[in-house]
């Protein structure tokens, strides 16, 4: 569910010509593939997991959802969450203010540098903060010194999440703000608002909806995120496992009911997810 | 307000926008910044505004130096060349957002917000608009949105960048003689910016034309039309005929023409180039003087009172534009294809060594 990047709000459909629309054959066949496709890679996996899911009973199924690891792991999950979707939405804004209303040198660096996790592997990610911060890393021997545990820990997984979905509400804000300008800002001081109001009053109602829809793909990731948070995580029972981690655990031990119960349960958020993105694309299309 | 600028210069990068800027503006004064497109209006008042900061020079509203005060500290209020309303805002919220955002101290009371900006939409006749969003607005309207809103603040400077540059002929004549008496209600000095020269003699005190980030003139609408200082001002405002000749002597020669130039009687065989406005342009039909050159009338195009000749010089092969009153033209019965004998009234000489156009 979280693997889906947008690199830029998607435009509103043009509506096709006559004259561009191809003939129905191949209108037909298009259509049939992404069909096929869609059922075969997409709906019927869904189906599937609920199937495996509900395999064993309905009181397998709670169970398995209501044993104290899983229940841990959800708990950690959504702690993690909590604390990455306000830190990004902040660095969003800031970075998208940044580089739309300033003009500066290295400005495209900076732009590319925020993309850099969606071009760098999770894994990848992952380990360079065992680099960094693991015992044999490079500031492991400072951290044990004074007793503060980052890697196999929760804050290692937060700044795991933190690099994977760091891009994802800049991203969506940068071209919002480039294309809205600062006009509307630069009236508001000349009426003698100051930053803080203007923020408040102009800025942020205009890009609310962007903001909100990072905000909804930044929490998705999170959740689901799975190669980043594994290598950090050390995969503690109870402690430092996150739902995809968990899920992962038990089908390793065969423990497939439980397992996919787990997993319904992330489908489930995945779906509000994505009624409340369309939602919020519906909305912004409304308000153009 | 009183608004001195004084040697305002502004570069991007290594374009020079702005030049070494000078004006003195007295208080009440409407003065209008006419330009060709890029001439740096837009920036010149943007520095005003505190939007965009000068390279060096300074500004001073009243005897405040005002240079390096921030803009929401400056209270002038800016119409901008787009409008700018906040478009998420209703036009009654539009106007009220400068009487909201100020501290609580200061702040007016509910009620007194709602009836300043009622009165304000009744000035700019927007009462029934009042819940309307921007999109829902014709482009005169926003433009009144966005006085209103710039005049609910009570600014002592106001500043409008083309104000009307967006509206058809009609309503742009309305709308600036309203924007005269409303500046001359409200007390305020104003700046407005346009490229419309019409525009610009028509209501302001006075004119500042600008040409490539420098001041080529400053004068009241009458100074600058009839004594333009440079060819570029000559050329910018209205039409204008050109003859090049060779100035000897205090005389202009040019084809059979020997025109008096004596402020250049010290002259020895320069090439100059005269400069006729098309009502400076005298038509006879018979040659009366020897210093009238023969012409033949190509085209006659009647508009209004006015009527525009386009005339062919029969010795330098030359046209030229010449303008008379309607009552003069029905007089001399004019037709195309006549023979006429043409002089210049009003001509001003410049060197071209001096100046480029
Ligand atoms: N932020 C900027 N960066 C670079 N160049 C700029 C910037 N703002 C203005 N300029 C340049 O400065 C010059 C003057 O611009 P300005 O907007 O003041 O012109 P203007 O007289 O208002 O023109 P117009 O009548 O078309 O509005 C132009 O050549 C423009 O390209
Ligand atoms: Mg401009």
């Amino acid at each position: 569910m979280a693997g889906y990047i947008p690199m830029q709000q998607t435009n509103p459909p043009l509506e096709s010509s006559r004259s561009t629309t191809e003939p129905r054959l191949v209108r037909f066949f298009l259509i049939a593939i992404v069909i096929v496709f869609l059922s075969l890679f997409l709906v019927l996996p869904l189906i599937a997991i609920f199937v495996k899911a509900f395999d064993k009973g309905i009181d397998v199924y709670f169970a398995s959802i209501r044993h104290p690891d899983a229940l841990a792991a959800i708990k950690l999950t959504l702690i993690v969450a909590l604390i990455i979707v306000p830190l990004n939405a902040i660095f969003g804004i800031a970075a998208a203010w940044l580089v739309s209303k300033f003009d500066f040198k290295g400005k495209n660096i900076l732009i590319t540098i925020i993309d850099l996790p969606f071009a760098v592997s999770p894994v990848i990610a992952g380990l360079v903060f065992v680099l960094l911060f693991g015992t044999h890393g490079f500031l492991g021997p400072w951290l044990f010194e004074h007793d503060i545990k980052i890697i196999f820990a929760v804050p290692g997984i937060v700044l795991a999440t933190l690099f994977v979905t760091l891009p994802f509400v800049a991203r969506e804000l940068i071209p919002l703000m480039q294309a809205q300008g600062s006009a509307e800002e630069e009236a508001s001081f000349t009426l003698g608002a100051n930053g803080w109001k203007t923020f408040l009053f102009v800025t942020l109602p205009k890009i609310k909806w962007g903001l909100l829809y990072g905000v909804i793909l930044c929490n998705a990731r999170s959740i689901g995120e799975f190669g980043a948070v594994s290598v950090v995580s050390g995969h503690i029972r109870g402690l430092t496992n996150t739902m995809p981690l968990h899920i992962e655990i038990l089908y390793n031990e065969y423990q497939f009911s439980a397992a996919f119960a787990v997993a319904s349960l992330m489908s489930i958020l995945a779906i509000v997810t994505l009624v409340v993105k369309n939602f919020i694309e519906w909305k912004t299309k409304t308000n153009k | 307000m009183s608004i001195k600028i004084q040697n305002i210069s502004k570069s991007f990068g290594s374009f020079k926008a702005l030049d070494d800027i000078h004006i003195h503006i007295k208080t009440g004064e409407l003065v209008a910044l006419l330009g060709p497109s890029g001439s740096g209006k837009t920036t010149l008042l943007r520095i005003i505004a505190g939007l965009e900061a000068a390279d060096q020079g300074s500004i001073l509203f009243g005897n405040e130096d005002i240079t390096h005060i921030r803009t929401k500290e400056r209270k002038v209020g800016f119409v901008f060349q787009h409008y700018a309303l906040f478009r998420h805002m209703s036009v009654f919220d539009n106007v009220a957002y400068g009487l909201k955002v100020r501290p609580r101290k200061s702040r007016p009371s509910k009620k007194e917000i709602e009836e300043r900006v009622y009165e304000l939409l009744r000035l700019v006749k927007l009462e029934a608009y009042a819940n309307r969003y921007p999109t829902q607005l014709s482009g005169g309207q926003r433009q009144r949105v966005a006085l209103a809103r710039a005049l609910a603040v009570e600014p002592k400077v106001l500043l409008l960048d083309e104000p009307f540059g967006a509206l058809d002929a009609k309503v742009r004549k309305d709308l600036r003689r309203w924007l005269r008496r409303l500046h001359d209600n409200f007390q305020i000095t104003s700046i407005f910016v346009t490229h419309d020269q019409e525009e610009a003699l028509d209501v302001a005190d006075r004119v500042v034309i600008m040409n490539e980030g420098r001041i080529e003139q400053i004068g009241s609408p009458e100074e600058v039309y009839d004594h333009p200082n440079s060819p570029f001002v000559y050329d910018f405002l209205g039409n204008v005929n050109l003859f090049r000749g060779r100035l000897h002597k205090g005389k202009l020669h040019q084809g059979n023409f020997q025109i008096d130039a004596p402020e250049f009687s010290d002259a020895e065989n320069k090439t100059a180039i005269g400069y006729v406005r098309p009502h400076d342009i005298s038509i006879e039909k018979e040659e009366n003087s020897k210093d009238g050159v023969s012409a033949v009338i190509k085209h006659i195009h009647v508009v209004g009172p006015i009527v525009h000749l386009e005339l062919k010089r029969n010795d330098t092969e030359e046209y030229l534009e010449a303008e008379l009153t309607k009552d003069l033209y029905n007089n001399l019965q004019l037709k195309t294809g006549e023979k006429v004998f043409v002089k210049p009234k009003q001509l001003r000489v410049f060197i071209p060594e001096d100046y480029t156009i």
